[in-house]
């Protein structure tokens, strides 16, 4: 009888611990946060990304040798991804969380230049907003500004030459790359720590509902500039 | 925005920054590599008397800013430390779900413990830079460090745009809401997708104006600036090496303890 109470009590305790686990977790969910990862691993996805960086850094380079208005631009997309990703995204459950602009970034920016874009702006929420660390940069700029943007990308351009709408293909670029962030986050995780399956499982639960809002959000966006600033997205080539 | 206001008021702020990167690096590299409770609860602690002492932070600051990532941390935590166990295990605390245990045992606990207090200590690591550093004087020292002129004048760049974007977007968001644009679900995504395609529109033509205005004042291509007078902050060096040898004469302490 005491037996069953105490488990009772322990079931209930494990439950609410979990639920408010649940709705914390969005904050800073994405990016690893300084210290979690052993020196090996950030050694070794920062040597992962070095590769990506460098290339998007020369075609940068290229496009400012060309058109050296370009750098202002760039300049300015990168402070508005990270103003994108410091706005608090609406979520079904009620918890609030952030967009992560991956989806986003990659249509129109390109998953090269996203990918030099990314690191700069994983570096300023290191150290501005603590989300994220300088030890783990290089896990999250492949997370989030290398390995998302790829998908997101090749998703929206498979999708566009497959005749399908502008808006399906936005939304599924954006909340499969979304998906794939978490999936690798998940994945870095899990590699050092073990348990990888319970990583995708809280993952699953809490980022699910939040890809399907930054896709629905990144469809309303992408509707008003395709609208207002057709010009700007030529320019871009992303249409 | 975060540190940053804070790092400008700090005392350290006139410090050459190349003294006080090289000093949360290697409290960084030693707390990640001692993988230890109590080198991870000094480390934090050290810093909070760094940063406080030093950088003349309010306490209770630099207590908000190590709260910031505990979500995470926690979290984390959790999920590596329960694990589920066939039936009669030797758990220390645990739940039968499904004929099996789930709960953690001691070996467990102290991973989890471990890997927590690290991660504060190498967070109270980085609060010494950011908030003693200005970003400016950061991508200073990028520069002294031969990264490459181009992505540190991106970041510069990039750097005051967030400012001006930010400020755009706050007051539009004060607009939306005092028109109850976030009643709900649908309208809240509206409202929020019209917020963020008109930062972008708005940095877009923003950063063509400045283009212009650059033009105009003869620009070649780059935006070349004097580096501030610093104090060298040699003695920040010493310092290192101490914060170091403390943390591993914590670690040898706690070796010795445990047997």
């Amino acid at each position: 009888m005491r037996h069953s109470r105490r488990n009772r009590i322990l079931l209930t305790g494990g439950v609410l611990a979990g639920l408010l686990g649940l709705l914390t977790i969005n904050a800073g969910a994405m990016h690893i946060a300084e210290g979690y990862l052993p020196v090996n691993w950030c050694l070794l996805w920062g040597a992962v990304c070095i590769p990506f960086v460098a290339a998007g850094f020369l075609s940068i380079k290229r496009r400012i040798d060309a058109a050296p208005r370009a750098k202002i631009l760039l300049a300015m997309c990168g402070a508005f991804a990270f103003v994108l990703s410091a706005l608090k995204l609406p979520s079904f459950n009620g918890s609030c969380s952030h967009p992560t602009g991956v989806g986003l970034g990659a249509i129109l920016f390109g998953p090269l230049t996203m990918a030099v874009l990314g690191l700069i702006v994983l570096l300023f929420q290191a150290l501005l907003l603590a989300h994220g660390g300088l030890t783990t940069l290089g896990a999250n700029t492949f997370s989030m500004a290398i390995a998302g943007p790829i998908v997101s990308w090749l998703v929206y351009w498979l999708l566009r030459k497959a005749k399908a709408p502008a808006s399906v293909a936005v939304f599924a670029a954006a909340a499969l790359g979304d998906l794939f962030t978490y999936v690798v986050t998940a994945l870095q995780l899990g590699l050092v720590n073990g348990g990888m399956v319970k990583f995708l499982a809280i993952f699953a639960v809490t980022q699910v509902p939040l890809a399907i809002a930054e896709g629905l959000l990144t469809v309303v966006i992408f509707n008003v500039l395709e609208k207002y600033s057709r010009a700007q997205l030529q320019e871009l080539r992303v249409l | 925005m975060g540190t940053d206001r804070y790092a400008y008021q700090s005392r350290l702020r006139r410090v050459s920054p190349l003294p006080k990167l090289a000093l949360t690096a290697a409290a960084l590299l030693v707390c990640l590599c001692c993988n230890s409770v109590w080198v991870g609860l000094a480390t934090v602690l050290v810093m909070g008397v760094l940063i406080t002492a030093l950088g003349g932070l309010p306490a209770r600051v630099y207590l908000h800013f190590l709260k910031i990532p505990l979500a995470f941390l926690a979290v984390g935590g959790l999920t590596i430390l329960i694990r589920s166990y066939p039936a009669g295990a030797a758990v220390v605390a645990a739940l039968p779900v499904g004929g099996r245990l789930w709960g953690f045992t001691a070996g467990d606990l102290r991973q989890a413990a471990s890997l927590f207090c690290k991660a504060l200590g190498a967070v109270g690591c980085m609060y010494f830079l950011s908030l003693n550093t200005p970003v400016t004087d950061l991508t200073m020292a990028l520069e002294r460090l031969h990264v490459p002129h181009l992505m540190v004048e991106l970041m510069e760049l990039i750097y005051r745009f967030i400012f001006v974007l930010a400020e755009t977007a706050a007051s539009i968001r004060v607009a939306q809401e005092s028109r109850l644009g976030y009643q709900g679900f649908r309208r809240s995504l509206r409202s929020l997708g019209t917020l963020s395609s008109m930062v972008f529109l708005r940095a877009w033509r923003k950063a063509e104006r400045i283009c212009t205005a650059l033009d105009a004042r003869g620009y070649t291509g780059s935006l070349t600036t004097l580096a501030g007078d610093y104090a060298p902050g040699l003695w920040l060096f010493p310092l290192a090496a101490g914060v170091a040898a403390g943390q591993l004469a914590v670690l040898y302490l706690e070796r010795m303890a445990v047997g």
